[in-house]
């Protein structure tokens, strides 16, 4: 079967799915990631190796590890949203 | 009485939030459509907008996967970035939608206090009439594997079209997505801009019950898995032939706006 795009999370990255998903969702924790990113990797249960493939915002490796390609695109995305909003036009 | 109409409009995020990455003048030409659009709605008078869009890992994240969903609640409500939204949902038929597709075997799961997805605001953002049309918002499963197949698409269309095509109510069906692009991915900035165009090609042409035969793994080649969203509503409207507003592909993203008149 040729490799797909978008497959299917496997359990094992659940944590860093769920950790993405809120940075992409729950704006709340989005703020508190924003203040303090360890922390908030912290807070999602991510160990050392996803924390830092997070921060350094290193696509192909979350994708490696099972992180999901639309997660890891919105929820960079609302990161840089929240970080540069001046960098956007707002219709 | 039959679908007074039916739509299906791009919903990138960078519609609606521009980055200065993003062509500006591409931007305006696909806000222009969706100004078609809502003229079109205004003088359809629909009583109420049947919407089908795959929500983006938003209201179902993996503690729950549906591939078919209904919002049956009395309202729903949203966010993205700074934007907030609310809608009231038509009840009365949002119910009839999930009583009768039960009851034509598709198994649909219904909510009443799930979240909408920008993937349902951006096109309602541009396009939705004063006072506020209800909605019925309706999910179809495009990013979680296993997706449904495009051919449970197009029967689940067909079913739907037919349950609507039955009501008293002035009813407008729409698909939120695509076409062709591949956020997250290696691929991001080479959408499949030829697929779009021949896939246009066949709509134009009335051929849209061939998109039923497409596989699952073509869609994800093509950049194309929202397209189960068209390939939704083409179950209810197949042989119309489409009406392209527009084809505005940006680096990323095939943007297209397309009216089917029924």
């Amino acid at each position: 079967m040729t490799e797909l795009h978008y497959t299917f999370p496997p359990a094992g990255a659940y944590r860093l799915n769920r950790c993405l998903f809120a940075l992409k969702s729950d704006p709340a924790f989005l703020g508190r990631y924003l203040a303090d990113p360890n922390a908030g990797a912290a807070e999602m249960g991510l160990d050392a190796d996803e924390t830092r493939d997070l921060l350094a915002g290193d696509r192909d490796a979350l994708l490696a590890r099972g992180a999901h390609a639309y997660l890891v695109f919105m929820a960079a995305l609302r990161v840089r949203m929240e970080r540069e909003p001046a960098e956007f036009e707002y219709f | 009485m039959p679908l007074v109409g039916a739509f299906a409009c791009a919903h990138t995020p960078q519609l609606l939030a521009r980055p200065g990455t993003e062509d500006r003048e591409i931007v305006l030409r696909v806000h222009e459509a969706f100004a078609r659009v809502k003229r079109r709605l205004e003088a359809l008078r629909p009583d109420l907008i049947a919407l089908v869009a795959g929500d983006h890992i938003e209201a179902f994240f993996l503690t729950g996967v549906p591939a078919f969903a209904v919002y049956v609640g009395t309202e729903c409500t949203g966010t993205f970035g700074h934007y907030r939204y609310r809608f009231p949902i038509h009840e009365t038929v949002a119910r009839a939608v999930v009583e009768e597709g039960v009851e034509r075997g598709f198994d649909l799961f219904y909510t009443q206090d799930a979240r909408l997805d920008y993937a349902f605001y951006v096109p309602l953002h541009f396009t939705m009439p004063a006072p506020a049309v209800p909605l019925v918002p309706l999910h179809v499963n495009v990013y979680l594997p296993p997706q449904p197949t495009p051919r449970r698409c197009y029967e689940w269309g067909a079913a739907l079209g037919d349950i609507l095509g039955r009501r008293p109510e002035r009813i407008v069906l729409m698909a939120s997505g695509g076409m062709s692009h591949f956020p997250g991915t290696d691929r991001y900035a080479s959408p499949d801009l030829e697929w779009d165009r021949e896939i246009l090609d066949r709509l134009r042409d009335g051929r849209g019950r061939e998109l039923a035969a497409i596989t699952g793994q073509e869609l994800d080649k093509t950049g194309n898995v929202e397209l189960r969203t068209w390939i939704t509503v083409l179950g209810a409207v197949g042989a119309a032939r489409a009406d392209v507003y527009c084809y505005a592909p940006s680096w990323h993203h095939g943007n297209a706006v397309v009216e089917w008149p029924v």
